[in-house]
């Protein structure tokens, strides 16, 4: 075996590559490579979507055989329910918060972590820790001894109590999320890893200044995973379930100002026994997310640096 | 563990930088951990005082918390329960490492027909809220007879149906400069070898992130083992924790409370044996000979 | 034209694996021997005691063997509709007086008149019974009662100075006790009834009036539903029953009500369930009986507070039954059981296990016995729309204490979603 050296992505390495394999070997590699997802993506989860599409269109009420209503269910939601509208506007709320606050600690932490010369395991654990529980039972109870009514908060700045009002509910929800930044965290970690110290050495020698360097080699190597966060974070943030279900004990109040999207959706499909309208809220919801995701996606050509794709 | 530093007072302007970067963090810390310290707290408040008090401390330890929990739950000890978990959990990070890593290494490298649509699609599948698609899995799974095992729980992992790690990794690897595998492609590798010794060992970040993530997610993963699994001697930790707690009769929060730290021990071990690996990442693997 | 008739084909097919799937269900014989699955809600002491009841039914019937599951009600409420819309629902389960309608009407449940014989109902009240029949045919059976109670903390209530609550008071004495109690305590006197659909339900009950009609529709016009939210939205702003802060944080669970947490003297919730209260508040609750309409009538009433019923498609129906029967009518199973799953329905056994009732079981026997005899039969089962407006009562009221809407508004809008959810 020879040593493959790491070229840099700032000078491209041009090599003179020996005849490719032809194409169909090359395709065929391609599926010997996919094919478990295939086989999972076929039976576990194209079969549960079409079922879940054409159960958008009845009234599938988990007992009896579903009747085909046609768009019922939509015309239903948008134009007859006002709690499926309050509900909307909780979730954005919660994206506009969650998501952003969540990420900037997240890139903040483990930006800090990163030059960090002692104790920086230490440090990584421990900021890790919340996101180690998950938003369980438990966690959820103490969530809500904090801000309530004679709660720590409430103690240390007067607030009042959060989550028993309509106004500041969503806020301790989101703060909940935020707290568990853990995950983009490593993930942040994980991709300062990766970026070769022979960039930031090159740069040390052309005396470039720590900001230099942070925009024209941290920003750009990183993007593929800031776009990756980005992109979960706001699909997972769109559909928030676990922590408003666990803090507000499945209701989503005070007064539905936690009645978050999924949370409703599983308050219609399984306490009301209308999984024809849940379903129909689920598509209608991969609709919204999936135009969002596209626009990022559409955005990421013109920031989102691909060594891969460095040369090309 | 917390380091203070000590640098030779020449190069005061850095170590100024770094004790605030210390304090920043620590400072940081207290707040962070104080809902862990509130849980740690928690679980030895007598039941009076487990939901009722907003004090922190309690009056009195209450070490029969931990003895109920440690009881397990209907017959079943607390090691049944763990190791139930832990063969799922520990089923799920191997199934995810490879399957998603070898559909990774397609969607990112190689070109195949139809490949953006079926990423599009791959990414699609996180976007359906998955309560929308429980009842058809379930009844898949019925039909296959997997119900009450630990299939239902495992499988889908070998199966890359967890698009969020399959993304990730393509992720890490579309950063991996394409010379890698043309110079490999000079030494004779087909695509199998350039994936195990060239792209895999530079992946590892990711999948050491991979690993830990699902490690965590599975092991706290109510929804899922609390549909599937039936018998109570097949039941997990956190389906357990959970049977402390039942509205319509009498609660036992302390012994929950109790029951949600031991369950936390192993992840908690889980996490700090692996993301030693986080740290090593590059410097290792970067050369291969 | 072409992709019209391929997602006809496709919807089809899928239909085939939605509602086709039922049956062949393998397993249910290991060695000869004939398997059941049997699952409840409840909390761990509720498992050991029917788990020790099951070995000795499986002792006394050694051809059987019962495989036994439970988890918490919230979670064992969504892991059934699943099994249940799976075509896997295990062979007998324990159910809820909202979920008869619902599982019975979508074919979930066997009709016991199936296997006649099999089960003695002869010592059951036949009110009770009838709670268990969805047009006219028996699909569940009761297996234990419990009432609602007005539960208060018995030594500040007594050192408030405040006359406690005596049998047969009505609604207008209640809340001038809980002003009462309010200026002598400064704490309000109880949770605000008005976010409750089972106290909405007895209040109405008092005046002659039912939640649901006998055809499943509703029983009450928006006029009632007003003239009882503004009735509890007075008492909140006085300061007589608990604000809408401390309303909202009830989450099912007796440690997160107002008198749980220290802040109201009282509560009304189920008799058995107010044992909890025992823990946080050592000197003691006492169990009153709720309060009845102006002119006496009774509101509250003996409801089942659970049920055994078995699936449909049971693979051994009989054994099933047997399962049922053990578990309502054996005098050693009783023994075991006690009250953990409330007072017994089957009045032989009910008398005795009576002496052997202790502390708050004892309690509990003791406020059923006083109350005995002066009640009104119950209502047959809710219809099933009933699980969703039970929450959407609570949401509509929410907008009246957090003073977003007028109770009349939130009573139309209450109206307006139940006839829509009674409709389909």
């Amino acid at each position: 075996m020879t040593t493959t050296q790491l070229p840099t992505a700032a000078e491209p390495r041009r090599v003179e590559v020996p005849k490719k394999p032809p194409r169909r070997q090359r395709e065929g590699a391609a599926w010997v490579f996919l094919s478990p997802w295939v086989l999972g993506a076929c039976v576990l989860t194209l079969l549960p979507m079409a079922v879940s599409f054409y159960l958008s269109f009845t009234d599938y009420d988990l007992f009896n055989s579903p009747n085909w209503v046609g768009l019922r269910n939509y015309t239903q939601m948008f134009t007859e329910d006002p709690r499926y509208w309050r509900s909307v506007g909780a979730t954005l709320m919660y994206v506009v918060i969650a998501v952003p606050l969540q990420l900037a600690l997240a890139l903040v932490v483990a930006l800090a972590l990163k030059n960090m010369k002692h104790g920086r395991a230490f440090y990584r654990s421990a900021f890790y820790a919340p996101s180690l529980l998950g938003a369980s039972m438990s966690i959820a109870l103490v969530w809500r001894a904090i801000f309530n009514d004679g709660g720590t908060v409430d103690n240390l700045f007067g607030t009042g109590g959060w989550v028993n009002k309509p106004g500041w509910a969503l806020f301790a929800v989101a703060l909940l999320t935020v707290w568990q930044f853990g995950a983009p965290m490593v993930i942040f970690l994980a991709g300062l890893q990766q970026i070769p110290g022979e960039l930031y050495e090159a740069a040390e020698v052309d005396g470039a200044s720590r900001w230099r360097q942070f925009l024209s080699i941290t920003v750009p190597m990183l993007s593929p995973v800031i776009f990756f966060n980005l992109v979960l974070q706001t699909i997972q943030a769109f559909q928030v379930f676990t922590p408003a279900f666990a803090v507000s004990a499945g209701k989503g109040g005070p007064a539905d100002s936690t009645l978050f999207y999924t949370l409703y959706l599983y308050d219609r499909g399984f306490v009301a026994s209308h999984m024809g309208y849940a379903s129909a809220m689920a598509w209608v919801l991969l609709i919204a997310i999936g135009a969002i995701t596209a626009v990022l996606f559409r955005t990421s050509r013109s920031w989102v640096f691909y060594a891969s794709e460095g040369d090309r | 563990m917390t380091t203070t530093t000590s640098t030779p007072a020449v190069r005061k302007p850095i170590a100024w930088r770094r004790v605030a970067l210390h304090a920043g963090c620590l400072a940081a810390l207290l707040v962070m951990l104080y809902p862990l310290a509130w849980l740690l707290a928690t679980s030895l408040k007598p039941a009076t005082e487990v939901i009722a008090s907003l004090d922190l401390l309690p009056s009195k330890l209450e070490w029969s918390n931990y003895k109920t929990a440690l009881d397990g739950v209907n017959d079943v000890s607390v090691t049944q329960l763990l190791t139930n978990s832990l063969l799922i959990a520990g089923g799920a990070v191997i199934g995810n490492v490879i399957s998603c890593s070898l559909a990774a290494y397609a969607f990112a490298r190689l070109r195949f027909r139809f490949r953006g649509p079926l990423f599009a699609f791959m990414i699609a599948t996180i976007m359906l809220p998955h309560h929308a698609v429980l009842i058809p899995q379930y009844i898949i799974f019925n039909q296959l007879g997997m119900v009450n095992t630990y299939w239902p729980l495992i499988l889908p992992k070998f199966l890359a149906t967890e698009a969020f790690f399959v993304f990730l990794i393509v992720q890490f690897m579309r950063g991996l400069p394409r010379e890698l595998e043309e110079a490999a492609r000079i030494d004779g590798c087909g695509p199998f070898r350039s994936f195990f010794s060239v792209i895999l060992p530079l992946t590892r970040p990711a999948l050491i992130t991979t690993a830990i993530f699902t490690f965590i997610w599975t092991w706290n993963d109510f929804f899922t083992q609390l549909i599937y699994l039936f018998s109570p001697e097949k039941f997990t930790l956190t389906l357990a924790l959970r049977s402390f707690v039942d509205a319509s009769s009498t609660s036992a929060f302390g012994p929950m409370f109790a029951m949600s730290v031991i369950a936390l021990l192993p992840i908690v071990l889980f996490f700090l044996a692996f993301q030693r690996f986080l740290v090593e990442g590059m410097a290792n693997s970067g050369i291969k000979g | 034209m072409s992709w019209r008739s391929r997602a006809a084909a496709t919807a089809l097919a899928l239909c085939a694996v939605l509602a086709g799937c039922s049956e062949g269900d393998g397993s249910s014989s290991v060695g000869g021997k004939v398997v059941l699955r049997y699952t409840w809600w409840g909390n761990p002491d509720r498992a050991a005691r029917t788990q020790e009841a099951v070995d000795l039914f499986e002792k006394k019937n050694p051809g059987i063997e019962v495989q036994t599951s439970f988890s918490g009600y919230d979670a064992y409420k969504q892991k059934l509709a699943t099994q249940a819309a799976g075509g896997d629902a295990p062979d007998v389960m324990q159910l809820d007086y909202r979920m008869i309608d619902q599982y019975a009407s979508g074919g979930v449940l066997m009709d016991f008149a199936k296997q006649q014989g099999a089960l003695d109902t002869g010592e059951f009240d036949k009110g009770l019974l009838a709670t268990g029949k969805v047009d006219g045919k028996q699909y569940a059976i009761p297996q234990a009662r419990g009432t609602e109670t007005v539960v208060y903390d018995t030594e500040q209530w007594k050192a408030s100075g405040v006359e406690p609550p005596r049998q047969g008071w009505t609604w207008s004495e209640w809340a001038d006790a809980m002003r009462a109690l309010a200026e002598k305590t400064g704490k309000p006197g109880a949770t605000d009834p008005g976010q409750s659909e089972d106290a909405f339900e007895i209040w109405l009950r008092g005046q002659g009036k039912a939640l649901y009609t006998k055809d499943r529709k509703l029983g009450f016009t928006a006029d009632d539903l007003a003239r009882w939210w503004t009735f509890t939205d007075k008492l909140r702003r006085e300061g007589a029953v608990s604000s809408a802060e401390q309303t909202t944080q009830i989450d099912g669970t007796v440690e997160n009500t107002p008198l749980g947490r220290g802040t109201a003297l009282s509560d009304t919730n189920w008799d058995a369930p107010s044992s909890g209260y025992l823990a946080i508040i050592p000197s003691g609750v006492t169990l009153a009986p709720m309060p009845a309409g102006e002119d006496g009538t009774p509101g509250q009433y003996f409801k089942p507070s659970m049920f055994m019923g078995v699936a449909a498609d049971a693979s051994h129906p009989k054994e099933s039954v047997r399962l049922v029967d053990f578990m309502l009518n054996d005098a050693e199973a009783a023994k075991i059981l006690g009250a953990t799953r409330g007072i017994p329905v089957n009045e032989t056994l009910r008398d005795a296990i009576a002496p052997e009732l202790k502390d708050f079981d004892k309690t509990v026997y003791d406020f059923q016995a006083s109350v005995e005899g002066k009640l009104n039969a119950p209502p047959q089962a809710p219809p099933s729309g009933d699980s969703a407006l039970q929450t959407t009562f609570q949401r509509d009221y929410d907008q009246v204490s957090y003073e977003r809407m007028s109770p009349r508004e939130a009573a139309e809008n209450y109206i307006t979603e139940a006839k829509a959810e009674l409709r389909s």
